[in-house]
């Protein structure tokens, strides 16, 4: 089965070091300039589904903005968890503290997966991605 | 999670922050590997490379001190004895990293 | 001969070693890998690094004297060796 490359973005519309979020052909997908090399992820942190264009990208490393779970872009690979947040330690109000406690049950469980990755070609000034 | 990606992304990170602080990877590569290692495993366990050598406390503030590169945290005593605590890091001029002694700040006047 | 005790932490290669000096020479010596222990355990360690003024690990005492790092001279010379 051959792939179908559309055009995505203009090469011009990210600079180095800049991602920039696309909805292709209902994919929602992640392009990255990594020194001027264009690689394309899903959008959605393999955490827990944070939009990864508001992350920063430093190489070929997308770090995410809710819990700074870390990718290689080139390869969609996980490359570390959620950092645990500094929360203080203040006592809560009890419904909030019994609800924290049930969500922190249930995020024991929560993995980070690698991302979804899709082929780009760069052709005639457009990043084009094959979904 | 790989151990080896995370390793090679750790080393990536970790160069351009001691680099400035006149600090290099260890020219003993089995060191490195070895702490590296220990340090993703840390990270696997508690969300944070922290230095393997040094004690959690589990008091968060203190914690931070020790999470690598924790040079900033100890600089006077690294600069006096030209390493990092676990050796991770020494000065940029170390070309025989066996040859500093794991000295505690008391045995070089700090503290 | 003096006792030796040491606290370590099983991530640590400097710990290792350390413990390596002591079984290469026969002496005896006890260790609890701090990072292994149970909570109160780490806590009254902590109190005795505290009160030494030490913050790294190995944690190394020889009779009375209490050598924080891997220096084997120094473990040599607390050994009289």
């Amino acid at each position: 089965m051959s792939e179908r490359f559309i055009p995505a973005i203009s090469t011009d519309e990210i600079a180095p070091g800049g991602m920039k979020s696309v909805e292709l052909e209902g994919h929602e997908i992640v392009i990255c300039n990594c020194d001027g090399a264009y690689y394309a992820i899903q959008r959605r942190c393999g955490h827990m589904n944070a939009p990864l264009e508001l992350g920063t990208l430093d190489g070929r490393f997308v770090t995410c903005a809710m819990h700074c779970a870390q990718f290689d872009v080139t390869t969609g690979q996980a490359l570390s968890g959620p950092v645990p947040a500094d929360v203080g330690n203040e006592s809560l109000p009890p419904r909030l503290a019994a609800f924290l406690q049930h969500v922190g049950a249930l995020m024991k469980d929560v993995r980070t997966e690698s991302l979804r990755t899709y082929e780009t070609k760069v052709e005639a000034g457009w990043v084009h991605v094959a979904t | 999670m790989e151990a080896e990606s995370r390793k090679k992304a750790l080393h990536y990170f970790f160069d351009k922050v001691v680099g400035p602080l006149g600090f290099k990877f260890t020219p003993d590569a089995e060191l490195m590997d070895f702490l590296l290692e220990q340090e993703v495993m840390l990270e696997a366990k508690h969300g944070i490379p922290f230095c393997p050598c040094q004690p959690l406390r589990h008091d968060r503030a203190r914690d931070m001190q020790i999470v690598c590169p924790c040079i900033p945290f100890h600089r006077k005593h690294f600069d006096a004895i030209k390493r990092c605590w676990c050796g991770l890091f020494v000065h940029k001029d170390v070309v025989d990293p066996d040859s500093l002694p794991q000295l505690s700040p008391k045995d070089v006047g700090l503290e | 001969m003096k006792r030796v005790s040491m606290y370590t932490l099983s991530t640590c290669p400097w710990c290792r070693k350390a413990k390596k000096f002591f079984a290469e020479r026969n002496i005896p010596f006890t260790y609890i890998d701090y990072d292994l222990a149970d909570d109160a355990t780490q806590e009254k360690i902590m109190q005795e690094l505290d009160a030494a003024g030490v913050t790294g690990f190995p944690y190394v005492k020889i009779g009375d004297e209490v050598i924080s790092g891997y220096q084997p001279e120094r473990y040599s010379g607390a050994l009289r060796l």
